[in-house]
């Protein structure tokens, strides 16, 4: 019987293809929800337009987003929910970050404002007067 | 039978496979592609509420005539579905008014409190439209009136 003189040459080469998927699997992992992690309350909404609004600065403050959609439906953190529990919801928040929150109010801009003025007055008798409203530079806004 | 040589086999072993990564390259692009370049960009208009812990102390709940200052109070209003202003009880026809008359008070006195007072049924992008030309004329406090029975 012939023996391959060099046996053992072909396992030697390196095979890098599973390496590389492994790596790319991962970058692709990260990237995906390190991008959804930001993402996560932003929900497609047809913001205002307005030309005042300032960036948005990524500090330390803690936030809750409340999206209030065109029938003035109320979501946040992906769940909809009612005014009485956006109340809870907001006076628990409150309570867990010692009276640092901020709330940012993203809201469809034809909703009318008697959906919009709950929330704010939820938000002062709270406590919390840090409040924001998301809108979009009037050149982005849609028509 | 005829082998392939050593030196052949190794070879195509170490040849790096383009395909694949072309794949993987192609997909991260269209993900930076889709999330990127069609996403509008938003910003804030930050506001500042009057909660009624911080307005214990201060004077809000004084009659508004022992202000320092008298507050322009602009309201909003949707009847038959049109927009109709009115600041400090004189009606105004339209929003570029509602903006010069705004800079105008702005420029004598940036210090005084504008009070946006918009009817239930305004479309919000209104209200927001009054805010962002009080923020822009330089008013320094703008607060929104709110009903006592909700």
């Amino acid at each position: 019987m012939h023996i391959p003189s060099h046996p053992r040459s072909e396992d030697q080469g390196f095979n890098m293809t599973p390496m590389i998927d492994v790596v790319f699997l991962l970058i692709i992992f990260f990237l995906v929800s390190s991008h959804l992690a930001r993402q996560e309350s932003q929900l497609p909404l047809p913001l205002p337009a307005a030309d005042a609004g300032r960036e948005i600065v990524d500090d330390l403050t803690p936030r809750v987003t409340v999206n209030v959609l065109k029938h003035g439906e109320l979501v946040m953190a992906g769940r909809s929910l009612q005014m009485a529990d956006l109340r809870r919801r907001l006076q628990y928040e409150f309570e867990q970050q010692e009276g640092r929150l901020q709330v940012r109010i993203r809201s469809d801009r034809d909703v009318p404002y008697r959906h919009i003025e709950p929330i704010m007055l939820a938000c002062a008798r709270t406590g919390i007067w840090n409040v924001q409203f998301g809108v979009v530079q009037r050149k982005d806004a849609m028509p | 039978m005829k082998r392939p040589s050593v030196y052949s086999r190794k070879r195509r072993g170490l040849d790096v496979k383009m395909t694949p990564m072309i794949d993987v390259v192609f997909l991260l692009l269209v993900f930076f592609l889709w999330t990127a370049s069609f996403r509008v960009v938003e910003y804030v208009l930050p506001t500042e509420l009057s909660s009624p812990a911080r307005a214990e102390n201060a004077p809000s709940d004084r009659p508004l005539s022992e202000w320092d200052f008298d507050p322009v109070i602009v309201q909003v209003l949707w009847p038959d579905q049109q927009l109709r202003w009115i600041i400090n009880e004189t009606p105004v026809n339209s929003l570029a008014e509602v903006r010069t008359t705004l800079i105008s008070v702005a420029r004598i006195k940036s210090d005084i409190p504008v009070i946006i007072d918009p009817a239930e049924n305004v479309p919000f992008c209104h209200v927001i439209d009054v805010y962002d030309i009080s923020q822009i004329a330089g008013f320094k406090k703008v607060q929104f009136a709110a009903s006592e029975e909700i």
